[in-house]
């Protein structure tokens, strides 16, 4: 079958699961504070978290093609599909956006224009955390983003309808190809300051865009593998086989160990030039998240590098699955600790209480061993996800599947035309 | 092997690997049994299509990893905590995250120059050691197919070299 049709039970599911999203979202509006923080951090990590799944996809789509790599064109729709998302990506976190100029949550110290004013740091960092910067770079950035997805999709589409044996169509693919990947390097790190790391507005470090992008990228990969061998066993991708899943998981294991890389670099400076408002992240996560802090690295680093160390768990779909639903949540996991603290810290400073908790500010530098004491008690949302948390997944992952399945259901699942094909058929890795 | 003596080989050269790939499809349908096939380079499909097992140099590979492990933490822990015990930075005589990349490193270079060795132990290879090749141009652009002559008869070998397309065929002992 080389048509995948959308079928109403999936439809149905996934539906469904938009629905517990949506009712999971409502229950936390209701139970939250004056800021409904717990609402909007949710909302910010999810979406940020696929937005940034989809950006990934484009990327590798983009880095593929101008690498001359072949192995990827049988399953190459998904990616397309995956990317396709982006735009609605990009209005998710335009609501986020909106919400900045609007007062409507308070995710972002740096956008309460009276703290601003007193705070040195901050003041000094307005020219970039603003309300404009975030509304404009997202829409800007992430429309940039979408439109080459767009393009990339259209182009890979009419090829399918063109029989040019110059394969005219994938050399204008290639122009855009290399066009977006230095554009995508810089804006991306750009949108993730803005989207993540902002959210301790005191705190940053430089390699923090490129932690975020590795840890979406190994979601990426595994949400790939996942829908693959979802699809096989429906029927699907007859022309993809183990030998694809396990090029997949090469790329699952590889850049689990450079997000691990990434994470312990970014650690170990911080950890040992050991300055007061550099260090307050990883004590913040320490003191009071210390089972996400450690499990973070256990999910993401020991559980892909132990299973997927030998040949065979990257080709067998079972093994391969296991650790790819495990690197979802991982993930999932990794960005909600990027934001969830932060989210945390702002929401007690505006509240009013814990007004000592953004230890990193001028003057608290200090007090921030004290600071940590006042705040560490277990609050629902925050310290670990809860139910609602998961529902919200649940509603973001459907919403994000039916985006992608949509897409996919919308052209062959088969890139006929594509001058790779043949090549990725014949793939054989062993 | 080096050490099997007098053994009598009849071998036959192919100019293409595909020629190669062919002509062993064709032994293992015939039931000839192949005393070994010499390459320049590792021929994609071969290993499956000789019976091959799966190297084991990998796991060999994991045990001295595992070994730079231990030596560099357990090391470092030690010379440390007990044997030298200094203050680096202001931070405690057992500093874990000082130690990774060190850690890190002794493993790379303990899987790495083990394996290289066991490697050259088990194929007889290393510094001074001279090896007698069937004919020199196996390690430049011919593939070659032996058959040993008590398995296969010269008559039958060379039946099969001609109608798989060797260029050449000769005898040897070894």
């Amino acid at each position: 079958m080389n048509q995948y049709t959308f079928t109403s039970g999936h439809r149905n599911v996934l539906f469904g699961a938009i629905g517990i999203g949506i009712v999971c979202l409502i229950l936390t509006w209701i139970g939250d504070d004056a800021y409904h923080t717990r609402f909007w951090s949710n909302f910010l990590h999810n979406s940020v978290f696929f937005t940034m799944v989809a950006c990934m996809a484009v990327f590798f789509i983009a880095a593929s093609i101008t690498a001359y790599s072949g192995w990827h064109t049988t399953f190459k729709r998904i990616w397309e599909a995956y990317s396709m998302f982006l735009i609605v990506g990009v209005v998710l976190l335009a609501v986020v956006g909106l919400g900045n100029y609007m007062h409507w949550h308070h995710l972002y110290h740096w956008s309460n224009a009276a703290d601003v004013e007193t705070d040195s740091v901050l003041k000094g960092k307005s020219s970039f955390l603003n309300n404009n910067w975030y509304m404009f770079g997202t829409l800007i950035f992430g429309g940039v983003w979408a439109f080459f997805a767009h393009k990339l999709r259209s182009l890979s589409l009419d090829e399918d309808n063109d029989g040019d044996k110059n394969f005219g169509k994938h050399k204008t693919m290639r122009k855009y190809a290399a066009v977006l990947l230095p554009i995508i390097g810089f804006t991306s790190a750009a949108l993730i300051w803005l989207w993540v790391m902002s959210v301790d507005a005191h705190w940053y470090s430089t390699l923090f865009a490129w932690y975020a992008t590795a840890s979406a990228f190994v979601a990426m990969i595994a949400f790939t593998i996942l829908l693959i061998i979802f699809l096989k066993s429906n029927g699907y991708f007859s022309l993809v086989n183990e030998n694809h899943i396990h090029d997949l998981g090469k790329y699952l294991f590889a850049i689990s160990i450079f997000w691990t890389y990434l994470w312990f670099s970014q650690f170990m400076l911080i950890w040992y030039a050991n300055i007061g408002e550099e260090t307050i992240y990883f004590r913040e996560r320490y003191d009071n998240y210390p089972a996400l802090f450690f499990g973070n690295l256990i999910i993401n680093f020991l559980v892909p590098f132990f299973i997927l160390m030998r040949n065979d768990t990257k080709r067998k779909f079972g093994s391969a699955s296991f650790v790819a639903i495990i690197m979802v949540l991982g993930h999932w996991l990794d960005y909600f600790l990027m934001i969830k603290p932060g989210a945390l810290i702002t929401r007690n400073h505006a509240l009013g209480h814990g007004h000592e908790a953004e230890a990193g500010a001028v003057g608290h530098g200090e007090a921030g061993g004290h600071a940590v004491e006042h705040v560490s008690n277990f609050v629902a949302g925050f310290t670990m996800p809860g139910l609602l948390e998961i529902g919200t997944f649940i509603g973001f992952l459907g919403l994000f599947l039916y985006v992608a399945l949509t897409i996919l259901s919308k052209s062959s699942l088969v890139p006929k035309n594509d001058p790779y094909l043949d090549e990725s058929v014949h793939h054989h890795v062993i | 092997m080096a050490q099997d003596n007098n053994r009598e080989v009849i071998y036959g050269l192919y100019d293409d690997e595909e020629d190669l790939l062919r002509a062993v499809k064709l032994a293992k349908t015939d039931h000839l049994d192949i005393y070994d096939v010499f390459s320049p380079f590792p021929v994609h499909g071969l290993d499956p299509l000789l019976g091959l097992e799966e190297s084991r140099l990998h796991q060999a590979g994991f045990i001295y990893g595992a070994l730079g492990t231990m030596t560099a933490f357990l090391g470092m822990s030690w010379i440390f905590t007990k044997d030298w015990p200094n203050i680096f930075g202001g931070k405690p005589y057992w500093s874990v995250p000082a130690f990774i990349p060190i850690t890190f490193e002794l493993t790379v270079l303990f899987a790495a120059i083990g394996m290289t060795v066991t490697f050259y132990v088990i194929n007889g290879l290393g510094p001074g050691v001279v090896n007698k090749h069937l004919d020199d141009r196996i390690t430049d652009d011919k593939f070659c197919i032996a058959f040993d002559k008590s398995s296969v008869s010269s008559e039958k070998a060379q039946a099969f070299f001609k109608s798989t397309g060797a260029s050449e065929v000769n005898s040897k002992t070894i």
